[in-house]
């Protein structure tokens, strides 16, 4: 095949550059055209909002206040799915493994804890842990007893983890049955035991596929974490509630409150996306 | 060895179960009082959603060098009548008031754990709550009373409702005076109305509006709390106060029941507190403060004996 001319060269350098610009103008007209969805969508929600005559002065005086429950809120969040997460592991290598007692007893949680509201076990953990512990300490073991009193934060991230752990171990499970059968014998077969392949080949590989899911259940966590308020704790929520009944400002402040999940949402998502790129750098090198 | 694992685990449910069966002898609880003195500070609980009872200050500071735990409050962070009560009876056991922020299911359910020492939040004694809680000589009273129309010239006192149509909010205290049936621990209620009409409303307030359409128009009367009819009054509606209440709801300080520490002492303490703030007017100027009448000194009559608690 006989080489181009310099002339022809030149022709093919330049088709390829037009080519590339008019991808780039298109994929700049599509992103213009999704931010004026969005820009007409936040219209539409700002003209409903106006028709609610909000009092905008006491939005200002008091968001500061609200926004005080935020660490609160992020912190309560970040133990619980920390916690959670070890649960889900734990509960999905239970399912996973043939040993009657690691299965019944993962069985039981998962059925237990997905089986009744979030709500109810706040309560139970709050309240109902303190009188096993004192019929404990009745019985002479005041040091066992005493452990079961749980402060407030302590009871809302102990129902948090407990609950979403259990929601979590069918996230783990997929994760671990998504590495190909083929991992483990070709493990197998270089003499690793079970345990060493679990820790080494499987996991990593099982983590990189369920972080999405698990972003998704702490995007999730954050508001539910709203209802360890009941115990008293000054999240967000708790504050823009109490705030409202001052003045019966319920909506100022309720929009407010769902502002600040809103953008801590956004975040994390952001955040989210930030944790799969670096996981998936094995995969594009 | 899973089966070892088992039988472990079944020993020990085992061993537990059989070590709970006898109650072996306890010694006497620990003193709540004298902890309360150790610990320098009384733990109150409120809960801010009831202004102008208890609402919280926003823009507050923290008490400074308060010996206050980290997740407790200090007083600077709220206000209201039952804030004022609490501090004041915090002071005159000589310590400093902190308080906690449960949900009021939570109080009124008992079983605190001695997460608190105290409920100081406007609750009426009921015979319900005696089961679960102690309450203390209760601090003041939501008076019960009967409300008529400005134009009304029938009525000149409540024995002269008899037969009538009254208003006023169903399920709440008010429908079961008129039909005879309430009864409020520690005291003997005079039924002075016979064979009324009740006319239930979801609440207070669309009673009195009613009534105020005119004079025998829906309702020749309301029975509601004496404060609420008076700032139905205030807000211009034409409605007047008919005689004397004619029965108190009394609203006390309460104790945990099952706490493990021994209460008698503190409850004791605090009884005296609040008899001497009822004997030197504090609480009435602090009723009139909030009020803008002495719904207090009802309270101070109140015999805490009657309720055999």
């Amino acid at each position: 095949m006989a080489l181009p001319t310099t002339a022809q060269e030149a022709v093919y350098v330049q088709t390829a550059r037009d080519l590339l610009a008019q991808e780039q103008r298109r994929q700049l007209w599509h992103a213009l055209k999704i931010s004026m969805v969005v820009a007409a969508l936040l219209l539409v929600v700002a003209l409903l909002l106006s028709l609610l005559r909000l009092d905008f002065a006491y939005i200002r005086q008091n968001a500061g206040f609200v926004t005080g429950g935020l660490l609160l809120t992020i912190g309560v969040s970040l133990a619980s799915i920390l916690f959670a997460s070890i649960l889900g592991l734990l509960g999905a290598l239970g399912r996973l493994s043939r040993n009657p007692v690691a299965l019944g007893v993962s069985g039981f949680y998962i059925s237990l804890i997905r089986g009744t509201p979030l709500l109810v076990q706040i309560y139970i953990i709050y309240l109902g842990l303190p009188q096993i512990g004192q019929q404990i300490s009745l019985m002479g073991y005041p040091q066992i007893g005493d452990l079961l009193i749980l402060t407030a934060i302590q009871s809302g991230i102990l129902a948090l983890s407990v609950n979403y752990g259990a929601y979590m171990t069918e996230i783990f499970r997929a994760g671990i049955l998504a590495v190909s059968s083929g991992q483990w014998q070709a493990a197998a077969a270089l003499g690793m035991g079970k345990g060493m392949t679990l820790r080494h080949i499987v996991l990593p590989q099982a983590i990189r596929t369920v972080i999405p899911a698990i972003g998704n259940q702490f995007i999730a966590m954050q508001k539910d974490s709203t209802l360890v308020s009941i115990m008293g704790i000054w999240e967000i929520t708790y504050r823009a509630n109490r705030l409202a009944r001052r003045e019966s400002k319920f909506m100022e402040m309720f929009l407010l409150a769902a502002a600040l999940y809103w953008v801590l949402t956004i975040l994390s998502e952001w955040l989210q996306r930030k944790l799969e790129d670096r996981m998936a750098r094995s995969e594009r090198r | 060895m899973n089966l070892r694992l088992v039988c472990l685990i079944l020993a020990a449910a085992l061993l537990l179960t059989a070590c709970s069966s006898p109650p072996p002898p306890t010694a006497a609880p620990a003193d709540l009082l004298a902890a309360i003195q150790a610990r320098g500070t009384l733990r109150i609980s409120t809960d801010p959603a009831y202004p102008p009872q208890s609402e919280l200050v926003p823009e507050a500071k923290r008490v400074a060098n308060s010996k206050c735990a980290s997740d407790e409050r200090t007083a600077s962070e709220f206000s209201g009548f039952d804030i004022d009560a609490a501090v004041e009876i915090a002071r005159r056991l000589g310590v400093e008031p902190c308080f906690v922020t449960p949900d009021w299911t939570l109080i009124t359910g008992g079983n605190w754990a001695g997460r608190w020492d105290l409920s100081v939040g406007s609750m009426t004694i009921t015979p319900e709550r005696l089961e679960k809680l102690y309450f203390s000589q209760p601090y003041y009273t939501t008076p019960a009373a009967f409300f008529v129309h400005t134009d009304s010239t029938r009525f000149a006192a409540a024995a002269d409702l008899s037969g009538a149509t009254i208003g006023g909010c169903s399920g709440c205290t008010y429908e079961f005076y008129v039909d005879g049936s309430l009864a409020i621990p520690g005291e003997s209620i005079d039924f002075v109305v016979k064979n009324a009409a009740f006319v239930g409303y979801e609440s207070d307030l669309p009673a009195l509006q009613d009534l105020s359409l005119g004079d025998g128009v829906r309702l020749d009367a309301v029975i509601t709390a004496l404060p609420t009819g008076v700032e139905a009054i205030g807000n211009g509606l034409p409605v007047k106060q008919l005689g004397d209440p004619v029965y108190f709801e009394y609203l006390a300080a309460a104790f945990d029941r099952a706490s493990s520490l021994d209460t008698r002492s503190f409850q004791a303490q605090v009884n005296a507190a609040i008899q001497a703030m009822h004997a030197d007017g504090a609480l009435k100027t602090l009723s009139e403060k909030y009020y803008g009448v002495d719904l207090a000194s009802a309270a101070g009559k109140f015999d805490l004996a009657l309720l055999g608690q």
